[in-house]
This record gives structure tokens, C-alpha cells and sequence, in this order.
């Protein structure tokens, strides 16, 4: 067949699917997806059902706030490079533009059997298909001497809202000779570059207020992080000593904290009277995901690498942090990705819309100092039982000066189009 | 939803009209591998910081951008990533499916 007989073909077939477009589900007038959560996963597939489903589907977003922070970039307000207004997203015109249905509620109970998701306001939603996008919840007992009741002492900054806005706060007041201890989170975790990211921009902000004789050392459970290299190639260029990364090797341990006296005690040293310890702790996937039972193995959930369906409830779909996914990093833009594949198998599903093989995409970048920035990234496809990388790529030492200030211009108008993807 | 696909069939119609044969591709195809480009180009044809507009992009210049990229001509780590696991069937598809967009800023 010639290419342009196949464009007429499938195009006549695209065009004609809205008019001759069955529910999958008999007796009722439209088949039902409800989404739980409106990060980058829950906001991209609830907008991708509706938008592209032209109606045919009736699209629920559950999410408890009205008002959206996005972690991605957050360390850029920490920095001072974005206001907290930049990084906050509200979603009417998502409601609005497609169609999608907003129930501002926490989802408490996903009942499977009947197919249906509770609310905190105590009213259940009917679903044919369920998207389950809940990010991650924090291991309060990861950390020895740290729990929930002393977050806000040593806070975490890994969930956004009122914890960023206390890491910047704490950040500001330390004073110059100041210790600041981070506790880096052991793998799998949100943001895998995050930490560094962050540990950069505390430098950034201590250098360019006269504050250089402070010290950040960053006690990390791995023996290696992400864009390693590259990292530490950059804050020696930019702060110097600043920024001291600490492997298990050297601290033997991250044994305790006392919140009191803010000590963070390792098998090798103990740091007293720091002026500020960030402690971010091990993750697991959010409540909901995982008392519905699809994370069997504790932490996490299993999907089909092909669909993102999970592994345990044909009905049910988890994105982003909350699954395992492979060789693909928990970032906004996996998650964001993973939506669209969702999105697509639930619409051929439901709507017996053309369906394609499931590809997926990541770039991370990272800010180390003043257009100083790095990625790392990658081409995923469903291959030998998981989402499997074919293309990677990582920031090289050495790079020009004029390469990693268009990283950083593509930083920028990522967070532009993903935000807009997600919410306009 | 009538509206809508005739719509759309006023769009297939023009987009055949204009496009010449070796550049014209699947356009549903493309549509869905656009759902790839939309994380960081984006669909209301918009620029914003380094990330350039590719809505209503002449088509045989985006085969020709890509291909580049695919051969690793041009520079970019993440456009070459992306690039190296298209076929040329899904890069016609692209082009012409972001051919047929206007810009809607």
C-alpha cells in the first residue's frame, strides 16, 4: 500500500471512530475513568483521556489540593531562581477545556471488587478503568531519632508545598561558618538527581549572599548517585570545599538524629549544633496504591511494562513514583510519559481507539550553579518483561560553558510545556 | 462530535492537497508519537526558553531536522535519543501530523 492510501485509510478510520465509537461497557451512556491524583502522572492521563476521547469518555480527577506545587523545579525556588507562584498550578482550565470532572477530596479506599473508589467526603466513584497516581509517602522510620512529629524541625522538602517553603526558610537563616547536613535518601526515590540538585543550590544561595565559610555535607546511604561526576566536577568549579558528598564508606553509617540539639550522629563523626539538617528519608508508594494491595511486595507497585497496568488488577493503572518502571528514573517527566501510554490503552479499551506500541521518554536536568546545567536521560520500550532503556544519555565533564546554558534554556521551556501539558 | 470529524476531514483533505507524496505520512500515527514531543514542544505552538515552536512546521524541513538528528549531524543528546528509535515511516508521520497543526498561542 502506498503511504499516502495509508494516510487516507487510517485517517478516514480516525475520524469515523468518534461517530461509530461503542462503550466498551453496555447499559450506560459513557464508560467511566477516575484518576487519583493530579501530579504529572494523574494530570497528563486525566487530560489525555478527556482531550482525546473527545467526550466519549467521563473523566474524574480526584485531588485533595486546590492549588498544585510542582516538586520538579522546586529546588529552583530554593535557589531563588523561581518564585513559589512559578511552581504553583491550579486546575480549572484542565476542568474546563476538557470536559474533566474535579472531586476535590482525598481518595481513602479503592474498592476492587465493586469497582469503585471511596472519598474522604464519603461519597464512592463508579469507575470502568482506574488510574492510580498517588506519588510517594515518606519511611518516618527510615531514619533513627527522626519521625513525623519533627518534620518541620528537620524537615524534608520531598513532598512540595509548606516543606519547601521550610527548607528555603531554614536555608536563609543560617549563618556564614554555618554546618548544614543532608541525609540523601537510598535508592528507589523521587528525583534521583534531586538531592544534588538541591545541595547545589543551597551552595548557590550561601555563596551569593556573602555566607561562603559554610559547609554542606551531604550523608548519603549510596555508594554513587546520579550525574555523579559531573556534579562534582561542577561544585569544586563553583563553591570549592563548600560541598563535601560522604559514601557509607567514609561515614560508616548514618546512625541517629536528635532534632533537640540538631546532632546527626554517623559510625565516624558526629555533627552537633548543625544549623541545619535536611533529612530526606526512604519512599514507598502512596497509601492509597498500596492498601489496595498493588504493591504485594511492600513499597512499590508492579506493571505491565507494555500498558502500565498493574500487575494485580486488569482495571487499574499505576503511574509515576508509585510504580516500578523499570530502567526509567521517578521523575515528572517519566510520569508524564507514562500517562500518555495509559491513556492511550485505556481509550482503545473503552472507546476501541487505535492503539500503538508503548514508548516511553525522561531527560532530567540539573541546576549546579548559574547556567551551569546538566541531563541525564533516556528512550524506554516495553522489552524482557520490563520498561527497558534503548537510547541514554548523561552530561560529560568538560563540556563548554555554552552547552550547559542551553541545557538550562531547555530546563526552562521543559517546565513551560510539561506544566501546560498537565494543566491547560 | 459530527463537527468534529468533519473537521478533521477537512484537515486530512487539505493536509493530501498540500503535502507532497514522499513527505506525507500516517497522521494518527503521528498524533500519538506527538504525545512524545508534547513534554517539552509544545502543542499550542508556544516558545518558551530553549525549546523551539514546532507546530505548523513545513513538513519536508522536519524530516530533514530529524534525520539529521537520527545521523547524529546535529547536536542534541535528548532530540538524538529520540530520533535514533524512530523509523522514517514514524518521522513521516510526525512531520506531517505537525504540519497539519496551526499554532493556537
Amino acid at each position: 500500500m502506498s503511504t499516502s492510501r495509508r494516510t487516507f485509510l487510517t485517517g478516514f478510520a480516525a475520524a469515523g471512530s468518534f461517530a461509530i465509537a461503542s462503550p466498551a461497557v453496555l447499559g450506560q451512556a459513557k464508560p467511566r475513568v477516575v484518576v487519583i491524583g493530579g501530579g504529572a502522572g494523574g494530570a497528563t492521563a486525566a487530560r489525555y483521556i478527556a482531550k482525546d476521547s473527545n467526550g466519549a469518555i467521563a473523566v474524574t480527577l480526584v485531588e485533595e489540593n486546590e492549588v498544585y506545587q510542582t516538586c520538579f523545579h522546586s529546588n529552583l525556588f530554593i535557589g531563588g531562581f523561581k518564585s513559589y507562584e512559578d511552581i504553583s498550578h491550579r486546575y480549572d482550565a484542565l476542568a474546563k477545556n476538557h470536559g474533566i470532572t474535579l472531586a476535590r477530596a482525598r481518595a481513602t479506599q479503592i474498592d476492587r471488587d465493586k469497582k469503585e473508589v471511596v472519598l474522604s467526603t464519603g461519597a464512592r466513584l463508579p469507575y470502568d478503568r482506574l488510574v492510580v497516581s498517588p506519588g510517594i509517602d515518606l519511611k518516618y522510620d527510615s531514619v533513627a531519632g527522626w519521625s513525623k512529629e519533627v518534620e518541620e524541625t528537620m524537615p524534608h522538602g520531598w513532598k512540595p508545598g509548606r516543606q519547601t517553603q521550610l527548607i528555603k526558610q531554614k536555608l536563609d537563616a543560617v549563618p556564614n561558618g554555618g554546618t548544614i547536613v543532608m541525609i540523601a535518601p537510598p535508592n528507589p526515590y523521587r528525583c534521583p538527581p534531586g538531592p544534588y540538585e538541591r545541595a547545589s543550590m543551597f551552595a548557590h544561595v550561601l555563596k551569593a549572599t556573602g555566607r561562603r565559610d559554610c559547609k554542606i555535607f551531604i550523608l548519603d546511604p549510596k555508594d554513587s548517585f546520579s550525574k555523579q561526576g559531573v556534579f562534582q566536577e561542577g561544585w569544586e568549579k563553583h563553591y570549592g570545599a563548600m560541598i563535601e558528598w560522604l559514601g557509607p564508606k567514609v561515614h560508616d553509617g548514618i546512625k541517629s538524629v536528635d532534632p533537640k540539639t540538631n546532632t546527626v550522629v554517623t559510625g565516624f563523626e558526629t555533627y552537633k549544633d548543625c544549623a541545619f539538617v535536611n533529612v530526606i528519608p526512604a519512599q514507598m508508594a502512596g497509601e492509597i496504591a498500596r492498601s489496595a494491595g498493588l504493591a504485594p511486595a511492600g513499597g512499590y507497585c508492579t506493571i505491565d511494562p507494555a500498558s502500565m497496568k498493574s500487575a494485580v488488577d486488569p482495571n487499574i493503572f499505576v503511574l509515576g513514583d508509585a510504580c516500578i518502571a523499570g530502567d526509567m528514573p521517578k521523575s515528572a517527566f517519566s510520569a508524564n510519559s507514562q500517562a500518555k501510554v495509559a491513556a492511550m490503552v485505556i481509550r482503545g479499551e473503552l472507546t476501541n481507539a487505535r492503539t500503538f506500541p508503548a514508548r516511553y521518554i525522561n531527560t532530567c536536568w540539573s541546576l549546579i550553579e548559574t547556567d551551569d546545567t546538566i541531563k541525564v536521560g533516556g528512550r524506554y520500550e516495553a522489552k524482557d518483561g520490563k520498561i527497558a532503556a534503548t537510547e541514554t544519555f548523561v552530561s560529560q565533564p568538560r563540556e563548554s560553558a555554552e552547552l550547559r546554558k542551553e541545557n538550562q534554556a531547555e530546563n526552562v521551556g521543559w517546565y513551560a510545556a510539561i506544566t501546560a501539558d498537565m494543566f491547560s | 462530535m459530527r463537527g468534529t470529524g468533519a473537521v478533521r476531514l477537512a484537515v486530512l483533505g487539505l493536509m493530501l492537497a498540500c503535502v507532497p507524496a514522499e513527505a506525507a505520512g500516517d497522521r494518527a500515527l503521528g498524533e500519538y508519537l506527538s504525545s512524545e514531543c508534547t513534554s517539552c514542544h509544545q502543542s499550542s505552538g508556544k516558545q518558551v526558553g530553549g525549546i523551539p515552536a514546532i507546530v505548523g512546521h513545513p513538513a519536508e524541513q522536519f524530516v530533514a531536522l530529524m534525520n539529521a538528528y537520527r545521523e547524529r549531524q546535529r547536536d542534541n543528546q535528548a532530540m538524538q535519543a529520540v530520533a535514533a528509535r524512530l523509523s522514517s515511516e514514524e518521522i513521516a508521520a510526525l512531520a506531517a501530523y505537525y504540519e497539519s497543526l496551526k499554532p493556537n498561542p
